[in-house]
């Protein structure tokens, strides 16, 4: 009985001292074949499209479920980073490589603006105020000629690697997926950071928070701009996706709706959760797209039943499944360290 | 790992769900179907190639058409025009309603290699992107544009204000016309004001152009906004001396409904008047009133309409394989032989040709813009032709 404890216990240290970047590695190795295993170039196209879903329902979920602050203005940042690489590329012939570190300073600049509001502002307040931003953007845009108003900004360039340039769904699916996988493991290490945990604190409590020292404004701020952060590189990727085009109906508010839905039903404050919530609305939406009229009350009552009946989501069932597995598990392992003390007593 | 199984469980049920039926042509249309009418211009197209299948369909292949709803946006209509390229391997595509939408389809078709066949959208950047594949059915708006521009001139006068709306359509057209103005006759706007695609409330423009004293005022933008404008102008005292012109959407049947009698005097270009007396045209009149309920037909449903018969006579000159193998090769097929297409007189203000070059010369179709005049409002309004006038071919370019 102690031997079996002794290998549980060097197995579970073992696990503890392996580099969490492998992991991250056989996720890339795991989903570097799918354009292979996929039918058709639409799924390819399909699979970007989720990729991208799962950048933006991430930075979503920093600012809303891991900061607590109500934001439905997330689409306008997503705007700001797709625009400010479309006019970077069009207007002044700018290679994809400026044009996406463009996009997020562009963003993170927007993210900022959004952010402050949320010093005085809180809940319903905030979220009517993030709202309007997120208007006045796609009202900007659909006036402004030189951002292509209503008839939007075409011939976006696609990216070139080396010269290469990734033309097609497949090609720019090692793009949009290797910078999905960063963007989800920099917002695990957020989440275990300092920065993650005063994130949460303010959550909880922005006077608590406060009283233990935690300056509760900049913390806001910077989760505002690294939510931004996120939307402007998703709004690239998407501006650079081929056909190239950009156009004010992409960032309206059913658009804002539906990223609210994927992380809603993924679980606020779920990593995992909001991943998922990203695959299955975007999958869902395809799937539907006969039944245009009752997809957007359905995505409506999903959400309304989801904050009713699963208010962590999806990510939360997994969590409680996993929790109860440990539980389990350390009981066991409890058990088995007091038989193994009284047999050795005996 | 869990994210791999789950889009491999999604990619598999995808694939399941994919269907591939040799031996008949399969073509997938995406349009904008969220308003009553779009659907019905779908509708039509639908119950119009059951018509051929039920007739023996075309040299014996019957035709399937899945219609799918881009709601107007970009994102939608390009995922429905990779599905339809990709997944349903469709032979021809149809599409859209919305230049916007129909503008980066252009790209995802000529990459896709599959011919694509416009019904509705007149941006004229659509054909200028030189796409082998693309064929426009309506009328570009570097037509329009140039027609209402020489109307105005040379008919009402030079001091015009314009107001239109943010929609892509509106947009291209009203700028096209001051554009036209402005190149050609040498004048500026009085008066240039842009409004949000719904605004409904024009009184605050309305009453700095009554003090402008204009020749004419132009409205471009979506059916309801035209008939509030034109309600609107009246409220604030412009006189019925000062000419009101609208964009294409004034075709729209809503638009003399919602007006009444402010409509009256009206003009506007468009492809098909309700009011031609061509024995086709009342048919179609009476074939869309019975079967849709319409009892005004829009330049929209003679679009649709025409669309399908030049796709009909495509298909029959054809020679197609159907074999999953020879996709590509029926698709190249499909394509030339709508490039074949010359002459093709249906409801059309004008005839319609193609051909083989992948310019805007040879794939903007139909450039025989008819201007049309609401000589009565209200439900049971009247409309006549001012004129009919076929553009140079390279009109605008």
């Amino acid at each position: 009985m102690r031997a079996l404890a002794n290998v549980a216990s060097m197995l579970a240290e073992r696990r503890r001292r392996t580099h969490p970047l492998i992991l991250w590695a056989v996720a890339f190795v795991a989903l570097a074949p799918l354009p292979h295993l996929a039918a058709n170039n639409y799924q390819i196209y399909l699979l970007n499209f989720i990729c991208i879903m799962i950048i933006l329902a991430t930075g979503l979920n920093i600012v809303k479920g891991f900061c607590g602050q109500v934001t439905v203005g997330h689409v306008a940042l997503y705007a700001i980073g797709a625009y400010t690489s479309a006019v970077l590329s069009v207007h002044f012939g700018m290679p994809f490589w400026i044009c996406l570190p463009a996009a997020v300073a562009a963003a993170a600049f927007a993210g900022v603006l959004v952010g402050v509001p949320s010093f005085r502002l809180e809940g319903a307040y905030l979220a009517l105020a993030t709202l309007a931003f997120a208007q006045a953007v796609e009202v900007f845009i659909r006036v402004t000629n030189y951002l292509g108003s209503a008839s939007g900004i075409g011939g976006i360039r696609p990216p070139s690697v080396f010269g290469y340039t990734l033309r097609n769904y497949d090609d720019y699916y090692y793009l949009v997926m290797p910078v999905m996988i960063v963007a989800v493991y920099a917002s695990f290490a957020l989440l275990r950071s300092a920065t993650g945990r005063a994130f949460m604190a303010v959550r909880e409590d922005p006077l608590t928070a406060a009283a233990t020292g935690i300056n509760v404004k900049r913390y806001k701020l910077i989760a505002f701009v690294i939510s931004a952060i996120y939307a402007g590189v998703a709004g690239s990727l998407y501006a650079h996706m081929l056909p190239g085009y950009v156009h004010p109906n992409n960032f309206t508010v059913i658009e804002m709706v539906t990223v609210l839905l994927m992380v809603v039903l993924g679980g606020i404050g779920n990593i995992w959760g909001g991943i998922i919530g990203a695959i299955i609305v975007t999958i869902v939406a395809d799937l539907t797209r006969d039944f245009y009229f009752y997809q957007l009350l359905a995505f409506g009552l999903v959400i309304v039943g989801t904050v009713l009946f699963m208010p962590k989501g999806i990510g939360g069932i997994i969590d409680r499944y996993f929790m109860s597995r440990r539980f389990v598990a350390a009981r066991e392992a409890t058990a088995a360290r007091k038989r193994a003390e009284v047999d050795d007593a005996e | 790992m869990r994210l791999t199984t789950l889009t491999a469980g999604a990619l598999a049920a995808a694939v399941a769900a994919t269907s591939a039926h040799a031996g008949e042509i399969r073509i997938g249309a995406t349009m904008r179907m969220i308003s009553e009418n779009g659907q019905k211009y779908g509708q039509m197209m639908q119950d119009e190639f059951d018509a051929i299948n039920a007739a023996g369909g075309i040299n014996g292949h019957t035709i399937s058409l899945e219609l799918l709803n881009d709601e107007c946006k970009s994102d939608k209509g390009v995922a429905n025009a990779n599905k339809f390229a990709y997944q349903e391997n469709v032979h021809l595509i149809i599409g859209s309603t919305c230049s916007s939408v129909t503008l980066p389809i252009v790209d995802v078709t000529a990459q896709a290699e599959v011919p694509q066949i416009i019904p509705h959208s007149t941006n004229d950047q659509i054909t200028r992107k030189n796409s082998a594949w693309v064929f426009r059915v309506p009328i570009s708006a570097r037509y329009y544009k140039g027609v209402v521009a020489k109307y105005l001139a040379e008919s009402v006068g030079t001091n015009i204000a314009y107001v239109y709306a943010s929609d892509a359509a509106a947009q291209s057209e009203t700028q096209g016309i001051i554009g036209q103005m402005r190149d050609i006759y040498g004048v500026e706007p009085v008066y240039e004001a842009q409004t949000q695609e719904k605004e409904i409330d024009f009184r605050s423009h309305l009453l700095k152009i009554r003090e402008l004293e204009p020749d004419a005022i132009y409205f471009g933008g979506l059916a309801e906004p035209i008939a509030r404008f034109l309600v609107q102008s009246y409220e604030v005292g412009i006189p019925a001396s000062v000419i009101r012109a609208a964009s294409s959407a004034a075709s729209n049947a809503p638009v003399p409904k919602l007006a009444g009698d402010a409509v009256k005097g009206v003009f506007f270009s468009a492809a098909y008047s309700d009011s031609d007396t061509r024995p086709i045209a009342r048919l179609f009149n009476a074939l869309v009133a019975e079967k849709y309920g319409i009892q005004s037909v829009d330049h929209d449903f003679s679009q649709a309409y025409d669309l399908v018969r030049i796709v009909e006579i495509a298909l029959s000159n054809a020679e197609l394989s159907l074999a999953d193998e020879d996709l590509a090769a029926d698709r190249t097929a499909i394509r030339d032989a709508i490039a074949n297409v010359q002459g093709y007189e249906g409801l059309a203000s004008g005839p319609i040709s193609f051909c083989a070059e992948p310019t805007a010369q040879c794939r903007d179709g139909n450039r025989t813009p008819v201007l049309i005049e609401y000589t009565k409002g209200g439900e049971d309004f009247e409309v006549g032709i001012l004129d009919r006038v076929t553009m140079p071919i390279d009109f605008g370019l």
